[in-house]
């Protein structure tokens, strides 16, 4: 976060002209065209990890609307964009960690009935077959 | 804490101590940031002081096998009151909150902190979170240990809600102290204090802070969730009910490992401080041990998962996370470097702060290379959850940080209160201190490599001489922190007068008054060298303009 | 400090400039705080949502999806109208400040009295969290954990509702007062960023509950 020039004072938000108003409106409308697409795309039930993929990626493009127009990081400066960034940085680094972990579990250290976890009928059941690299 | 009449001369006039007004009021409602880390330094040791008392109960259980003066339950609550106090009470806010607060606006050339407010709501927020543990601590207590691990901490019939809700306070404390000094950090340095020019205090005070910031809320709502789970039974880490106990544990070292680094890096803050003012030499490499605390801070969010190898974790994450937190070794051991490097060809003054400096080095290459040892995941299997790691992490934690908190106590008691210690019995408390730690944590070391495992109140025989060992070095270690506050607390009132500089120390922070004035500065001052230049050999330490010379 | 300084500037900073450069810089930092607490409840929806995603998505289906719908046209149509009235606040104009922000009290109601309908649409199903679940047609497990994580969600996103409504009033009846200026209204500013934060996180809310 050094950013050399945190004490110069710099154009803060706020101070343009009435183009601020219209541009609220076209974030505004754009939002709201978003949200229906969303809804939309949702019911087609899109196969596969491609729906949350889809639906995350509207949301995100939502919340870079927010946070870039209505919040005014577009024309705000460096510092408070990075800690921003820096905060998602670190949402994206726990749950990636975390979901890596799940995912590639021993099976008997996932929750029971749970995907990665042993087949229904628990530790007595036959464990899975040996993967070749395994039965080096 | 008033001046004697004898020393009225030396002493200035007119200090934070006595204006605008003094008495019990003018403190408690108090937004001089000098004042609310004084009050943070008075809550901490007290805290210390309790935490100590519980450790000190826990090695007269281990003093025998078997049952000594308490049974297996009080034993188990005891040690979770040792770790949760030493932790959340002392620890994270002794340094930052108390020296940081002090310190780190006149370190800028600041007349205070950001959001003066804010840091008295964070003081009382301590005060608030303080009592709720307290108050769960007297009404049952808690035998979880200070981690709360599901599923026990869910299904414990002891007050662990309470504890849970007073360590959540507490970590918005530590949150708004971290906000405050970011931004006073990035709004509210004096002409002259670029970022290359910033104390190395404040750098790693900063880093801390980011570390506060973006640790502490996950922690405070994974708190929230255990205490849901043990009230409601809402399932989200019952395995009965689909939920991972594991992911408690991701969420909470989410938090608590970096936690340490909040832990650690203010404690390398006061070393970086202490070194250069002991050798009266320039820091050896500056941008190295600046940005080594913010590598630090970062790669310290990045390895968690080594508290897990043996938990269930994947072989994958433990890989990740064992060769990531490898990482952190680098980092501290740049600032070794650097440290030993300052005193090279130094004109070291052996100085009771000096002595523990001296501690705090062997203790955190000791501890860190055990640490090392331990982020090995073949290694880790053999030591988890043996008293070699409990003497691994006291020898950060207290190594670490208890010598770095003396050392500052020592070091900026005469800008604190304008009075000196006396330097023989600081030198004979240091000495304690040091041997005491010694002896009380070595033996552990030996007898968790022989397997004896933590939190038991009980163990065989054949581990009974090198517990009366370390319950010997505890002894110790007690005696030697009683002789300081005993020092201390007399020298407030009868110590000899300390002088605007008696250190001969570069750093901005003894520019100003001692003690300093209620706004730091007369005027906003202009800084024209960097923090821990001693190397144009000035007789005089210079003074900002428009600020008189106060030394004799 | 000289005399003729801003009534607002307080007696530790050197312009008004830089102590609104300070506070804002605070409030992004609080924001981010505010982000990270609420990662720990995303992180365990990821996580529960890759366990058991047959369940998920099936309790998915059984909430009502157009009240989460609604619920987004409104919270979205709050965040336009507080951005307006921020606009007016730079413009010294505190009654439209007012204006705009009581509308958005107004829209948080709104919201509010769906997410009631809602809850007690729930309450009445059994699809409860943890030891109360007692609906019938999603079961197995895992899809009491999707409910638990619902009304965490949900609810600690509802409590930053009141809050933000409780901010917006106060400040809301301040600009009213004329408290602010086109100089002086970074606490307008402030309570804006707020609330445009409790509209982000619905925003990522309303797919990952409501949709997938």
């Amino acid at each position: 976060m050094a950013d050399p020039h945190a004490t110069t004072p710099e154009a803060t938000s706020g101070a343009h002209g009435h183009s601020h108003v219209g541009r609220y409106a076209v974030v505004w409308i754009a939002l709201l065209f978003f949200t229906f697409l969303t809804y939309g795309l949702s019911r087609l039930h899109i196969p596969g990890g491609w729906g949350v993929a889809v639906a995350l990626g509207i949301a995100s493009a939502k919340g870079a609307l927010v946070a870039l127009f209505f919040m005014h990081l577009w024309d705000q400066r460096g510092a408070n964009r990075l800690v921003f960034v820096t905060s998602l940085a670190f949402v994206a680094l726990l749950v990636g960690l975390v979901l890596l972990d799940n995912a590639t579990r021993f099976p008997l250290a996932n929750p029971p009935g749970s995907e990665g976890a042993l087949p229904v009928g628990g530790a007595d059941a036959p464990p899975p077959p040996m993967t070749a690299a395994e039965r080096k | 804490m008033s001046p004697s009449p004898a020393s009225e001369a030396l002493v200035p006039q007119r200090t934070y101590l006595n204006a605008p007004a003094t008495g019990l009021r003018s403190w408690l409602l108090t937004k001089d940031h000098k004042r609310i880390g004084v009050m943070f330094l008075v809550a901490t040791t007290v805290a210390l002081f309790l935490g100590g008392l519980f450790a000190l109960l826990i090695r007269i259980e281990l003093l025998t096998p078997g049952p000594t003066i308490m049974d297996a339950m009080t034993y188990n609550r005891m040690f979770t009151l040792h770790g949760v106090v030493m932790i959340f009470l002392f620890m994270i806010p002794a340094i930052p909150s108390g020296f940081g607060n002090f310190l780190l606006p006149i370190m800028l050339g600041a007349k205070d902190v950001a959001f003066p407010r804010l840091n008295l709501l964070s003081f009382y927020l301590y005060l608030i979170g303080a009592a709720i543990a307290l108050y769960g601590m007297v009404h049952g207590g808690a035998d979880t240990g200070w981690t709360f691990y599901t599923p026990y901490s869910t299904t414990t019939v002891t007050k662990v809600t309470p504890i849970l809700l007073g360590a959540f306070v507490l970590g918005f404390s530590s949150i708004l102290t971290g906000l405050n000094f970011i931004v006073t950090t990035h709004t509210m340095r004096a002409p002259g204090i670029t970022w290359t020019r910033l104390p190395l205090f404040v750098w790693s005070i900063y880093a801390t802070s980011v570390i506060q910031i973006l640790a502490t809320p996950v922690l405070g709502m994974t708190l929230m969730l255990v205490a849901i789970e043990h009230a409601f039974g809402w399932g989200i880490f019952d395995p009965a009910r689909g939920g991972d106990p594991v992911l408690f544990q991701h969420f909470f070292w989410f938090y608590s490992h970096p936690a340490v680094y909040i832990m650690v890096l203010p404690a390398m803050a006061v070393i970086s401080e202490v070194v250069c003012a002991s050798s009266h030499k320039n820091i050896f490499g500056y941008k190295a041990v600046a940005y080594s605390s913010l590598g630090i801070a970062f790669v310290g969010f990045f390895t968690w998962g080594h508290h897990l190898f043996t938990s269930g974790q994947s072989p994958w994450d433990a890989g990740i996370f064992g060769v990531l937190s490898m990482f952190v070794g680098i980092f501290t051991a740049v600032k070794v470097f650097n440290w030993v490097a300052t005193m090279y060809k130094g004109s070291i003054s052996f100085t009771t702060p000096f002595a523990y400096f001296v501690g705090f080095l062997f203790f955190l290459v000791f501890g860190g290379m055990t640490g090392v040892a331990l982020a090995t995941v073949s290694l880790d299997i053999h030591w988890q959850d043996t008293y070699f790691v409990v003497a691994h992490f006291h020898f950060i934690m207290v190594g670490g940080v208890m010598m770095a908190f003396l050392a500052a106590l020592h070091y900026w008691f005469p800008k604190i209160t304008g009075r000196m210690y006396p330097e023989g019995w600081g030198l004979v408390g240091a000495v304690l201190v040091v041997l005491g730690f010694n002896f009380t944590f070595i033996p552990q070391f030996l007898l968790g490599n022989e397997g004896m495992p933590r939190r038991y109140y009980s163990y065989p025989e054949r581990f009974w001489p090198l517990n009366v060992a370390s319950t010997a070095g505890a002894s110790v270690l007690a005696a030697g922190l009683v002789l300081i506050l005993v020092y201390i607390l007399i020298s407030l009132r009868w110590g000899p007068v300390a002088g605007q500089n008696p250190w001969r120390s570069r750093g901005y922070e003894w520019m100003s008054a001692t003690p300093p004035p209620p706004e730091n500065f007369e005027e906003t001052p202009v800084f024209t060298r960097g923090p821990h230049e001693y190397d144009d050999s000035a007789e005089a330490p210079p003074t900002p303009t428009g600020e008189p010379s106060h030394v004799p | 400090m000289s005399p003729d300084a801003h009534p607002a500037l307080a007696h530790h900073f050197e312009s008004l400039e830089k102590q609104a450069h300070a506070a804002r810089l605070g409030m992004w930092l609080f924001l981010a705080t505010e982000v990270l607490l609420f990662t720990a409840l995303f992180a365990a929806y990821a996580v529960y949502r890759y366990l058991f995603h047959q369940t998920f998505a099936d309790a998915s289906r059984h909430i009502e999806t157009w009240i989460g719908l609604v619920n987004t046209i409104v919270l979205v149509t709050s965040s336009f109208t507080v951005a307006l009235g921020v606009h007016r606040a730079t413009r010294g104009d505190g009654k439209g400040t007012a204006l705009f922000f009581g509308l958005t009290v107004l829209l948080a109601l709104v919201f509010l009295g769906f997410k009631a309908v809602e809850y007690s649409h729930h309450f009445q199903e059994g699809q409860l969290p943890g030891r109360y679940y007692t609906y019938g047609e999603v079961t197995g497990p895992g899809a009491s954990l999707f409910f638990a994580l619902y009304f965490l969600i949900t609810g600690l996103h509802g409590i930053h509702v009141v809050i933000g409504m409780t901010v917006l009033t106060v400040i809301g009846i301040r600009s009213a007062l004329g408290a602010f200026s086109a100089e002086y209204n970074v606490p307008v500013e402030l309570a804006g960023l707020y609330w445009h934060l409790v509209d982000l996180i619905w925003i990522f809310v309303f797919p990952l509950i409501y949709l997938i």
